[in-house]
């Protein structure tokens, strides 16, 4: 009887601990999509850019008008030889896993 | 940031694997590596076509200056990481400090740290690239 008596008055204290607590867990649990080797993780994927112009298939960006067309100039002969086998060039970089 | 759709419904790049703060700071990272560089840094997160490394550089070769860009391809799934470089950002990044960024953004990963692998990552690979 006298412990309830002590607990009394704290009760609303109590009660705004429970409530700030169960906020921040509920809150914590609906944003735990942590990624976890080995296990599956489903997600959209992703592709950032500091300037997503960039791209040059983002239809999600109006292109710009095209200008006035012109001739092109007639290959030299050295030119005419050569054929566009890469577009990209040599790619460099590295792999790796984990 | 890519990712985006129009700003009356949710942004897809929310269903990704990164949350807000995490998205901050990878457009920070990736900001300030376009910037201090002069070059083009880009990161793909999701899932690769086999061979892994063609289907990176198909990505790449969809940014408007392939040559004068950088490509960080992660697959969490299939565990795989592929750095790309074009042929004129390959004259300043050597293939040498690709492998050196990747094996440590390789351990965050392992870690379960993506966002955290990615933005050290980014910062390893322009602080090599150099100043524009």
């Amino acid at each position: 009887m006298k412990f309830l008596d002590v607990l009394e008055p704290l009760l609303p204290a109590l009660l705004v601990v429970a409530v700030i607590t169960g906020l921040v867990y509920v809150g914590s649990a609906r944003r735990a999509r942590r990624y976890r080797p080995g296990r599956p993780f489903d997600f959209t994927p992703v592709w950032f850019l500091a300037k997503p112009e960039q791209v040059t298939d983002a239809e999600a960006y109006a292109a710009l008008p095209a200008g006035p067309a012109r001739a092109a100039l007639p290959a030299g002969p050295l030119l005419a030889q050569q054929e566009v086998t890469e577009p990209i060039g040599a790619t460099g970089g590295a792999s790796d896993r984990w | 940031m890519m990712g985006g759709a129009p700003a009356t419904t949710r942004p897809e790049v929310l269903d990704g694997p990164f949350n807000t703060r995490q998205l901050l700071r990878l457009d920070e990272a990736l900001r300030l590596a376009d910037s201090s560089t002069g070059l083009t840094f880009s990161v793909y997160v999701g899932d690769l076509d086999e061979p892994s490394r063609g289907h990176a550089e198909k990505l790449l070769g969809q940014l408007a200056d392939p040559a004068r860009s950088v490509l960080i391809a992660v697959s969490p799934n299939q565990r795989v990481l592929e750095i790309v470089t074009g042929e004129e950002t390959r004259r300043r990044l050597p293939d040498r400090d690709c492998k050196l960024a990747a094996l440590s953004m390789a351990a965050a990963f392992g870690g379960g740290d993506l966002a955290g692998g990615l933005v050290s990552g980014i910062a390893q690979l322009a602080d090599h690239s150099g100043r524009s």
